[in-house]
């Protein structure tokens, strides 16, 4: 269009702007390439790979009791949830069942530890918008969950408490109480954050019509959880494949993005979704407190086979299960031996991130901000 | 000024230029000296004023009392901190800019009146000229990012001139109602004139549109949330001063906080009277201590109006650039326009609030 002399040393390019690692925006060590023209991104590309730390190789290497708090650190956000799906594959490889009242336990232990991760998505989601204030009042109930993860498991953050036969220590009941007693506090709470954040005029201009992912693009991509159900595909492995049995016997919705702002699967639906499914959770532990079964809290054939390393059948078992942030799922392949030959995790954050090189081109920088955020990426499971 | 003159001509028996000079002396280092202390305490009202809307304490521990001391240790460190420049800027750029920068808001505080006859120059054209030299700060901040040689920093400059500039149109109209009203731009008039018919902000209907329009476009004239696009952390780091640190980096400090503070002062002079009380008349009292409490009663005005400001940053998300600049162009300029133009129209026939009755 405008035809600049040879001449001139005034001409414009591309500006390649390298977004991360050390970014306050990528959420841990992901690096994303941009190119930009003005604020607006007109390509990108994903750089992964920066925590990278052998996860699975590592899982092929110990024996399988001592994989669990490996997998705390993947998703170290919910790293109860992580447990649990591990846990779920070397029994099922085991051919053994928790007891009841462990199942029970694992159920509020994993939803609480669902509110967390979410908690703490929403206050970043928050930051990664300008506003900052939400941050910290997701973290004061975070604490309050950490505090409470604190109890039986004895570690606020990597728990190695679900493990294979069961769970790690008992709970008691004052415990279930303490648990009921923050269910009210959270209720509370829930709709401090909506004041603040989520029904501002602001927030919904920046989040609502950005980075929409339509359904089929969704489904294309593998993403799961909030990513999947935000573009409006009510798919959630608790109602869908109960993975664990109190799951069939609880009532709670799947809450599903409805492009209340605007169109379907854009970010403020993925936040909302999150939103919603805090209160899900909740609804979830609500029940599942009362209905805690007296019992071993710990399968005896499998605690006695801790003594030795385990050495399951040669066989294999594939188990997915439904993490705040997707499906996580774990294929363990046993040749009879004391550690797997094969142990292969899939990552929710990993499949929902390859989605974002769609989502950014075309969007301002803000948005592309807004949009990595509304994906709510763990670079620890990305990277493993 | 003219004062400190005659004092010193008196007192001393100096006069000319050597007069004149000790009085540029005195007053410059007066006005330092208050923006100094002014920046250290909003800066540490700022951290508590943010700490207690999210839930925490902020600063308790430095010098005993709510840490009232943190911002002078903050100040100390950031003087002794090592003097950086990035290899690849281009130095001298790089040197200028925080100066430059600091001027722009510094020589707008020569302007204004901090009670009646506490002023280094009345300026005829008060008014103007803070919001006209104000606009220096912008050559500044280019300066800045495009000398640190960073994208980051770039992208904070060009952000910066965009709306810095963009958003003069909607002060500069905004501000021309109340100097309609009065008929001035001298900061002294509208004092006196709020003494005589009340808060200029209950003048007519149109005078608090007026006031939002000028209060909104002055957070973006400061770069404050929600308009806080040129340092936009979670996008660009820390924008147009990534690469500064030390001295310079709070010089860039300095400058929005002392913009900060021109700004709810010239809310509190144009529309909320100002060093004035409805119910108190200063102007029989002795001369100091009508002086002493019209300043005080300025500061609180001003103050309340830079907490205003702080609780909108720590309350509202950022907004995205074209949505400020839409803000700016589609809701601002013409609000302003209306006021303008309704002023204009209710002051001739007399109007006040319904057209036609008062």
């Amino acid at each position: 269009m405008y035809a600049v002399e040879e001449k001139n040393d005034v001409f414009t390019e591309e500006l390649k702007l390298n977004l991360g690692p050390q970014h306050p925006s990528t959420h841990g060590v992901l690096r994303v390439e941009l190119k930009m023209d003005g604020e607006i991104i007109t390509a990108s590309r994903c750089d992964i790979g920066y925590l990278h730390r052998c996860a699975e190789k590592i899982g092929e290497n110990v024996t399988y009791l001592q994989f669990t708090p490996y997998t705390d650190r993947m998703d170290y956000l919910a790293s109860m949830n992580n447990n649990l799906a591990w846990s779920l594959a070397v029994e099922k490889l085991i051919d053994v069942e928790a007891p009841e009242r462990a199942q029970w336990i694992r159920v509020i232990v994993a939803e609480l530890n669902r509110i967390a991760s979410h908690l703490i998505a929403f206050g970043t989601y928050g930051i990664d918008i300008g506003a900052n204030t939400p941050f910290f009042y997701a973290f004061r109930e975070r604490e309050s969950i950490m505090a409470l993860l604190e109890r039986p498991s004895g570690a606020r953050m990597l728990y190695n408490y679900i493990r294979p036969g069961g769970v790690g220590h008992d709970v008691d009941d004052q415990w279930l109480a303490d648990v009921l007693a923050f269910c009210d506090e959270f209720e509370r709470r829930w709709k401090e954050y909506n004041t603040l954040l989520t029904n501002s005029h602001i927030f919904i201009k920046r989040t609502a019509n950005i980075g929409v992912i339509p359904k089929d693009v969704a489904l294309a991509y593998g993403c799961t959880g909030p990513v999947l159900r935000g573009s409006g595909v009510k798919w959630d492995l608790r109602r869908d494949v109960p993975y664990l049995k109190p799951y069939d016997e609880l009532e709670f919705d799947v809450p599903v993005g409805e492009g209340t702002h605007g169109s379907l699967g854009d970010c403020w639906d993925r936040y909302w979704v999150r939103m919603r499914e805090m209160m899900e959770s909740i609804r979830i532990i609500r029940q599942a407190c009362p209905r805690v079964p007296d019992g071993p809290f710990m399968d005896k054939k499998t605690s006695g086979m801790y003594k030795t390393p385990l050495k399951p059948k040669p066989g294999e078992a594939y188990v997915r299960c439904e993490n705040p942030r997707g499906e996580l799922g774990f294929y363990v392949v046993s040749e009879g031996g004391t550690s797997p030959i094969r142990c292969r995790t899939r990552a929710p954050s990993f499949c929902n991130l390859a989605v974002l090189d769609v989502l950014l081109p075309g969007t301002m920088i803000a948005d592309g901000v807004a949009i990595i955020g509304s994906l709510d990426i763990v670079l620890g499971e990305v990277d493993r | 000024m003219e004062t400190i003159i005659s004092f010193v001509g008196e007192q001393f028996g100096l006069e000319g230029v050597l007069a004149l000079s000790i009085a540029y002396a005195v007053c410059i280092g007066s006005l330092l000296g208050f923006i100094t202390v002014y920046a250290m305490f909003a800066i540490w009202m700022e951290r508590k004023v943010a700490a207690h809307i999210q839930v925490r304490y902020g600063p308790m521990e430095t010098g005993a009392w709510h840490g009232w001391a943190q911002s002078v240790a903050d100040a100390v460190k950031l003087l002794f901190k090592e003097d950086l420049i990035p290899r690849s800027a281009n130095k001298v750029m790089f040197l200028a800019a925080p100066a430059v920068v600091f001027c722009g808001v510094f020589a707008g505080f020569i302007a204004i009146p901090f009670a009646a006859g506490v002023q280094i120059v009345d300026l005829d054209l008060g008014v103007f000229f803070i919001i006209g030299i104000a606009a220096i700060e912008v050559i500044g901040v280019i300066m800045a990012g495009w000398a640190s040689n960073s994208k980051y920093s770039l992208f904070g400059a060009v952000r910066e001139a965009a709306q810095v500039v963009s958003y003069e149109i909607p002060t500069a109209v905004a501000l021309l109602v109340p100097i309609l009203v009065v008929g001035s731009f001298r900061l002294g008039d509208f004092n006196a004139f709020q003494e005589e018919h009340g808060w200029l902000i209950f003048h007519n209907v149109w005078m608090p549109i007026a006031a939002l329009c000028y209060f909104i476009s002055s957070l973006a004239g400061c770069k404050r949330a929600p308009f806080d696009l040129p340092e936009a952390e979670s996008e660009l780091v820390s924008g147009f001063h990534t690469e500064y640190s030390g001295m310079r980096f709070s010089f860039f400090f300095l400058e929005e906080y002392a913009s900060m503070f021109v700004a709810a002062l010239l809310v509190s002079t144009l529309f909320f009277g100002g060093w004035t009380l409805p119910f108190l008349d200063v102007t029989s009292w002795p001369y100091g201590l009508a002086q002493g409490v019209g300043m005080a009663v300025l500061l609180v005005k001003t103050f309340f109006f830079i907490f205003v400001q702080m609780w909108l940053r720590w309350t509202l998300p950022r907004m995205r650039v074209d949505q400020v600049m839409g803000l700016g162009y589609k809701y601002l300029v013409p609000w302003g326009f209306a006021a303008l133009v309704g002023t204009a129209v209710f002051e001739y026939y007399g109007w006040r609030f319904v057209p036609g009755v008062f």
